[in-house]
């Protein structure tokens, strides 16, 4: 069930993937980060996790981005859960009747 | 003295024990919001003309599920395989700065240890395992990174697989909503690592350089990078000001 080419598509995929995940690793792990380095690296996880889903901010559905303003507001006072209910909620129903 | 030594270790177990079932109980939501998702990549894979085996092992091996989605939109009989590894490596860069961004979490952690960690790290293993390091005065946990990264391995498997097996008799999940449940997840992240407007200042230059990158240049993974490391460039210039 498993064709030679898919299998070699899907090795090289893996093997790409797995380099990303430890190389940043690799190249940092034996230095002494300055001062700055490490704002910087403090920085990281929020502009990575902002720029994964900036394209909601920018969609041309006006029911997306009321959507996406009532999942802010619930993610500022929610636990995890119900901000995900929320936004779903929203999201689906505003397409509905904004279309 | 060699029973103390027992009772340590069982204390040492008992405590990795709890701490795997808090992760995989903080993965709970992101499980549910990964579901959707990860059926409709299954769907369109074997509409693409992957097999209910084959499906798996990609999701398995590796692991990243934007990497996944573009590499299927792209999937030929047969596949181009170097077009879609470079693909794979523009989509998944993002993981070089994360993987970075944890050398001061891993410090104490052998090698043989944190490189089949940094195997499960996906954009939420990560910020969770991140986010909790910052919350809890023991730093960075382990076992909760490992347990948030089972829950979320096992059902991006598992339901990617059954996707594949369900087929064309999945629609689009947008129309129902899903697919806010990422931002959700996000935003929710980010308020677990809210410092202060001034350390949220490199977020907004990322979110307002990718937003733009994205309306110029849609469609692939150019916003990821181009969005973090103006932010980064912003943090860098940021903290040489301050001294």
């Amino acid at each position: 069930m498993i064709q030679t080419t898919t299998l070699l598509t899907i090795t090289l995929m893996a093997l790409v993937t797995y380099l990303t995940r430890v190389l940043g690793y690799v190249v940092l792990r034996d230095r002494t980060l300055s001062a700055r380095t490490t704002a910087v690296l403090d920085a990281a996880p929020g502009c990575v996790l902002i720029a994964v889903i900036a394209p909601a901010f920018v969609s041309d559905r006006p029911a997306d981005l009321i959507a996406l303003a009532v999942t802010l507001a619930a993610a500022t006072r929610l636990p995890l859960l119900a901000t995900v209910v929320v936004g779903v909620t929203a999201a689906g129903l505003l397409r509905q009747l904004l279309g | 003295m060699a029973g103390l030594d027992v009772s340590i270790t069982a204390d040492a177990e008992a405590g990795r024990g709890s701490e795997l079932l808090r992760g995989m109980t903080a993965a709970l939501p992101v499980m549910i919001g990964f579901v959707p998702f990860a059926l409709v990549l299954g769907a369109q894979a074997a509409r693409k003309g992957l097999s209910p085996v084959e499906v798996p092992v990609m999701t398995g091996l590796n692991f990243g599920g934007g990497s996944e989605f573009a590499a299927v939109e792209l999937w030929t009989s047969p596949p181009h395989a170097l077009l879609i590894a470079a693909m794979t490596f523009l989509v998944n860069s993002r993981h070089l700065l994360m993987g970075a961004a944890l050398v001061p979490h891993l410090r104490d952690l052998p090698k043989r240890q944190a490189f089949p960690a940094l195997f499960f790290m996906c954009d939420e293993s990560w910020a969770m395992g991140l986010a909790d390091a910052k919350r809890s005065a023991a730093g960075f946990s382990l076992p909760y990174y490992l347990g948030v990264s089972a829950g979320l391995y096992l059902t991006w498997i598992s339901f990617t697989a059954l996707g594949a097996l369900l087929g064309p008799t999945i629609g689009d999940v947008t129309v129902y909503g899903f697919d806010m449940a990422f931002p959700a997840v996000f935003l929710v992240l980010l308020r677990g690592m809210w410092k202060g407007a001034r350390a949220a200042a490199p977020w907004l230059v990322s979110l307002v350089a990718a937003a733009a990158v994205h309306l110029l240049v849609p469609g692939g993974a150019w916003h990821v990078a181009a969005g973090a490391l103006s932010g980064l460039a912003w943090s860098f210039l940021q903290a040489g000001r301050r001294g």
